[in-house]
This record gives C-alpha cells, sequence and structure tokens, in this order.
C-alpha cells in the first residue's frame, strides 16, 4: 500500500474505520495490504492510539516518499529486502582505506 | 478551578475521548483512561492488574497533572528516544534557532513538568513557537518508520494545542491570542480585516463575496468559505463558484456560517471551537447536507479530525477538499483549461495539504494541466521543511517570525529563478505575497489560476 490508490483529498467516515486485523504471526497483525501492526494484546505499556484509515495511510505514504527521496539523494544502488545477498564488489582484493577515493 | 476553566477542561478531555471510530481489538486502547497515573519507569498497570502504582504528583495542579497524564506517553517516545530530526524541518526553528521553540523541547517540557523541574508559566511562551505544519510529526521516526506498526506516533501539535488549552484554562494565554478569540465569538468570523474599530467582517458580510452570482443557500452539497477567504481574499471563493459552476457541479452555501472553529481550537480555545462546530454541524443537518467542500487546507483538517473527535458517530458527513475536487473535474474533461498562462511557476506545497494530509499529487495535476504555464517543481518531501509561517495563530501573536519564514520561502523559489509562486492555501497567501512583494515573485492561488486558464472573469480582490 503505497498510497497511490487512496484519495487523501476525499473524507468518507464511514471508510475510516480500519478493518478488523487478521493474524499473520503469533506477533503480529495485519489491517492492509503490506501494512503490519504489532499484535495490540502486546500493547500493555506504552498505549496505542486511535488511528484512522487516512492516518495510516499517509504514514505508509509518507515513508516511501522518503525512502524515495534518500535513495535519490543517496543511493547508487537499491536493494530490496528478498532480492539475495549483496554480492559485494567485483574485485576480492582488500584495496584497503581511499580505495575508491 | 472556575466554571469557565471546568468547562474548557471538559471540552478538552471530550475532544480527546472521542477520536477513533474504529472497535479497537485491544484492551488498552483507550487513551485517556480516568485515574490513570504516569509511570516512566514500571509498569503501567494498564490492564486493571495489581502493578497499578499511584504516583499522583503533589507538585502539579489539577489541570496540570491531567495534561501530564494525557501527553506521559507521547513525550516519552520523544524524550527517550531523541532522534531531533525535528528540528531542521521545523520552520520556527530555522527562524529563531532556540532549543526551547523545537518540537522536542514541546516534549521533554511534559516531562519536566512531571518531574517538578518547571512550571507552566516557565514555558508558557515557548509554545507560541509553532505553526502546527505538522512536519516534525511526520519526519519524526517513531511516526514515519514505525507509527503505523505501533499504532501509535507522535502528536506533537496536539500537545502544543492541549499546552495552549491549559494557559487558557490558566488564564496565562496570550494577549494578542485573546483578542482574536473573543472578536472572534462576537463576529462570529475571525477578525481578518484588523481587531482595530469597526471592520466590514461580520455575519452580515459573510456572503458578501459572492455578490453577483447567485449562489443557492443549502443543499446536498456546500461550499464552507473560510474567514480569510470570505473577507480578505475573495478571489478565492469566487474563482471557486464560478469553477464548480462551469463544470456543471451543484452546490450551495451555508445559512448562516460561522468560523469552522479550527483556529480556536489551534490557539487553545477548546470550548468555543466546540461551541462553533455545534453550530455548524446544526446548520448543516437542518438543511439537508450531505457533502462539504473544503475550499482550504485549515478547514479540511478540522473537519477531518477534529469534528469527528468531537461529535463521535454524529459527524457522518462526507468532506472534500477542492484542489483532489478540480483536479477530478480536469483529468474528466468537465473543466477545460484553453487560456494560456505564459508564467514560469513553482508551488509552494501548503503544510495541511502536503505533511498534514498527504495532498501532493492533485495540485501538481492540476499545474501540469495549464497551457503556458512552465511548472518548476519542489519535491514534496524537501517541503516538508518550507512553510508560510501563517497557520497556527503564529501571525498574529508573533508576525515577525511569520514574515521570516515566508521571506525564506520566496528565497528557496527565487533559486528556481520563476516569477510565480502557487500556493493552495488562502492563509499562506498573505504572508507569502508581503515576502513576494519584496523578492519580486507574485504570489497567486492555484485556484485563481484555474479559472484564468477556463476563461473566467474572477472578480473580487486578492488583498485588502
Amino acid at each position: 500500500m503505497s498510497g497511490d490508490d487512496y484519495r487523501f483529498g476525499r473524507y468518507v467516515p464511514a471508510e475510516q474505520v480500519p478493518p478488523a486485523p487478521k493474524r499473520v504471526t503469533d506477533q503480529v497483525v495485519q489491517r492492509f495490504e503490506h501494512v503490519f501492526e504489532v499484535d495490540p494484546e502486546r500493547m500493555t505499556r506504552f498505549q496505542q492510539q486511535k488511528m484512522p484509515t487516512w492516518d495510516t495511510r499517509r504514514i505508509v505514504a509518507a515513508r516511501w516518499d522518503h525512502l524515495d527521496a534518500v535513495h535519490r539523494e543517496f543511493a547508487d544502488e537499491v536493494l530490496l529486502a528478498g532480492e539475495g545477498p549483496d554480492p559485494g564488489p567485483e574485485s576480492t582484493q582488500d584495496e584497503g582505506k581511499g580505495a575508491n577515493e | 478551578m472556575s466554571d469557565k476553566q471546568v468547562t474548557q477542561a471538559a471540552a478538552r478531555s471530550e475532544a480527546t475521548t472521542t477520536t477513533d471510530p474504529e472497535p479497537t481489538p485491544s484492551t488498552s486502547g483507550d487513551d485517556t483512561t480516568p485515574g490513570r497515573a504516569p509511570d516512566d519507569h514500571g509498569p503501567r498497570g494498564s490492564n486493571g492488574d495489581d502493578r497499578a502504582v499511584d504516583l499522583a504528583m503533589p507538585h502539579l495542579g489539577q489541570i496540570e497533572q491531567a495534561f501530564v497524564e494525557r501527553w506521559h506517553e507521547n513525550a516519552t517516545g520523544c524524550f527517550s528516544s531523541g532522534h531531533k530530526f525535528c528540528r531542521e524541518v521545523c520552520p520556527v526553528t530555522q527562524v529563531t534557532r532556540n532549543e526551547n521553540h523545537t518540537p522536542t523541547a514541546f516534549h521533554a517540557n511534559v516531562i519536566g513538568l512531571e518531574k517538578g523541574h518547571l512550571s507552566v508559566e516557565d514555558v508558557a511562551d515557548d509554545y507560541v513557537h509553532c505553526t502546527q505544519c505538522g512536519g516534525c510529526e511526520v519526519r519524526c521516526p517513531n511516526t514515519l518508520m514505525v507509527g503505523d506498526f505501533y499504532r501509535a506516533r507522535t502528536e506533537t501539535v496536539k500537545v502544543v494545542r492541549a499546552m495552549r488549552a491549559m494557559l487558557v484554562d490558566k488564564g496565562l494565554d496570550r494577549e494578542k491570542w485573546k483578542v482574536w478569540n473573543r472578536l472572534t465569538d462576537e463576529l462570529k468570523n475571525e477578525p481578518v480585516l484588523g481587531v482595530e474599530g469597526e471592520q466590514p467582517n461580520g455575519q452580515a458580510q459573510v456572503r458578501d463575496w459572492a455578490a453577483g452570482l447567485d449562489i443557492p443557500i443549502g443543499g446536498d452539497t456546500i461550499m464552507f468559505v473560510d474567514c480569510e477567504a470570505a473577507y480578505y481574499r475573495t478571489s478565492v471563493p469566487r474563482a471557486t463558484a464560478q469553477i464548480l459552476r462551469k463544470a456543471g457541479v451543484e452546490f450551495g452555501l451555508m445559512n448562516e456560517q460561522w468560523c469552522c472553529g479550527g483556529p480556536a481550537a489551534e490557539m487553545g480555545y477548546v470550548e468555543q471551537s466546540m461551541r462553533f462546530a455545534r453550530h455548524n454541524v446544526d446548520d448543516w443537518r437542518r438543511s439537508g447536507v450531505k457533502r462539504i467542500i473544503a475550499i482550504e487546507p485549515h478547514d479540511y483538517v478540522h473537519f477531518t479530525e477534529d469534528y469527528p473527535a468531537y461529535f463521535g458517530d454524529e459527524f457522518d458527513f462526507e468532506v472534500v477538499q477542492i484542489i483532489d475536487l478540480v483536479a477530478e473535474l480536469i483529468r474528466d474533461g468537465r473543466l477545460e483549461l484553453v487560456k494560456p498562462i505564459e508564467r514560469v511557476a513553482t508551488y509552494h506545497d501548503p503544510c495541511r495539504l502536503n505533511k498534514r494530509k498527504g495532498i501532493h499529487e492533485a495540485p501538481r495535476e492540476i499545474l501540469r494541466a495549464i497551457p503556458g504555464l512552465e511548472f518548476r517543481d519542489v519535491d514534496r518531501v524537501t517541503q516538508w521543511s518550507y512553510c508560510s509561517g501563517g497557520g497556527g495563530g503564529l501571525p498574529i501573536e508573533k508576525p515577525e517570525i511569520t514574515a521570516e519564514i515566508s521571506r525564506r520561502r520566496l528565497e528557496k523559489a527565487s533559486e528556481l529563478d520563476v516569477d510565480l509562486l502557487v500556493s493552495a492555501c488562502v492563509w499562506s497567501e498573505r504572508p507569502l505575497t508581503a515576502a513576494g512583494d519584496e523578492a519580486g515573485i507574485e504570489v497567486r492561488d492555484i485556484i485563481e489560476l484555474v479559472a484564468e486558464s477556463a476563461g473566467i472573469e474572477v472578480g473580487g480582490r486578492t488583498r485588502a
């Protein structure tokens, strides 16, 4: 859920009630696709907040926006989880500090 | 506590207990459990078990105790992690460079109060230094990286508003805010044309902006016109109304429109905010309204966050932000933009659209649809650190800071070598226009541009 399919400029009260959580593991539940949530029963000291649908979607969309911006600014290459281990540089020699300068 | 204080405190309590429309599956979901004592060391006993500990703070009065209990956790989340990414996106901190004005300080003060290290009087003025833009909240890793996972995010704007409400309760509210809200209470709309002398901005003039447009009253859909738009920048509601009419959107105006109450809530006058909200909702109900078109971002935030908190399930109105609607009208071919606007422009992401509500695609879609316009963009993430300084009551109490924030925003625009800065928030446009006069860059509202490109003679005015 990147937020691309959600219209932040339309507020319909009935749509603000998040879907009922589905259990994913013994510690994690899920209400929206690709959005995982700690099992609310485990939040016994730090209280969960009352978070309408638009706010969850806004946070997720902002995270993707921010990560994209960071990648554009700083990354030569972006590896996604699940794409396998980083093969590392072609050279196997330790060329020491400053070798890339 | 005086009767007024009881009313204000009760209003604030009510406003914070009904914020969730969802049935929480957890037994620990209620964020205002009566009598819950804060404890920053041990278990909180939130399940009602025998770990509950009475940690009443005798050095605090009743009002302060309630404030600290309510915000202990959010403050601890900030204070204990100490990322401070919020500092450099805070438009006020960028100007004052005063640590007491940082979002981190606003949370740390809650801990300081709890520990008896400071008093409300010590920090009262610090909490004026906030536009409630929400940049700190969205940039905070506790929100951005894990807020959805824990269903708990940093709520600095609410902390600031709660502190301001407490200042009102304790009679420590700022003088200019006091005058502003007293006049708002008398006029039923904000005194945007000035607080001195007689100004034509009472109820008798609330629909003057619509002169000659023959807009009906009531109906299924109404257009809510913000105070600044209704009395100051009247070109914006006039442009909006004529665009909607040209596109075949049926709408009316309120029978008796009062201020939305949002600014009062932002400055801490919660009881007044709730009273105004009650009036407006009752007016909508009497007119058979189902849908509200919010032409101004602050109103959209207030209608979609505060009104649901005030009224719970009773608030069943659909709220549409005008930028979203106009983008749709253009996309669907219901509104044709035919007249070229040969300007070089950039876009100012209004805080309450971009940071607070995630609305940034629609305005860009609109600008790219205007023929002749050369649009030089600054991405929305970079603009988390931009602001006009026009929100949260800052220009009323600290106009010099607002002016400097706007000056810096125009400085950013001038780096793009543009001759036009386009905004979508009428409250931002007054300080930005003043700064634009100095920078040699015109400031216009996006809806004004759309109307011009649609061949509409708007009328009204863009400044006093």
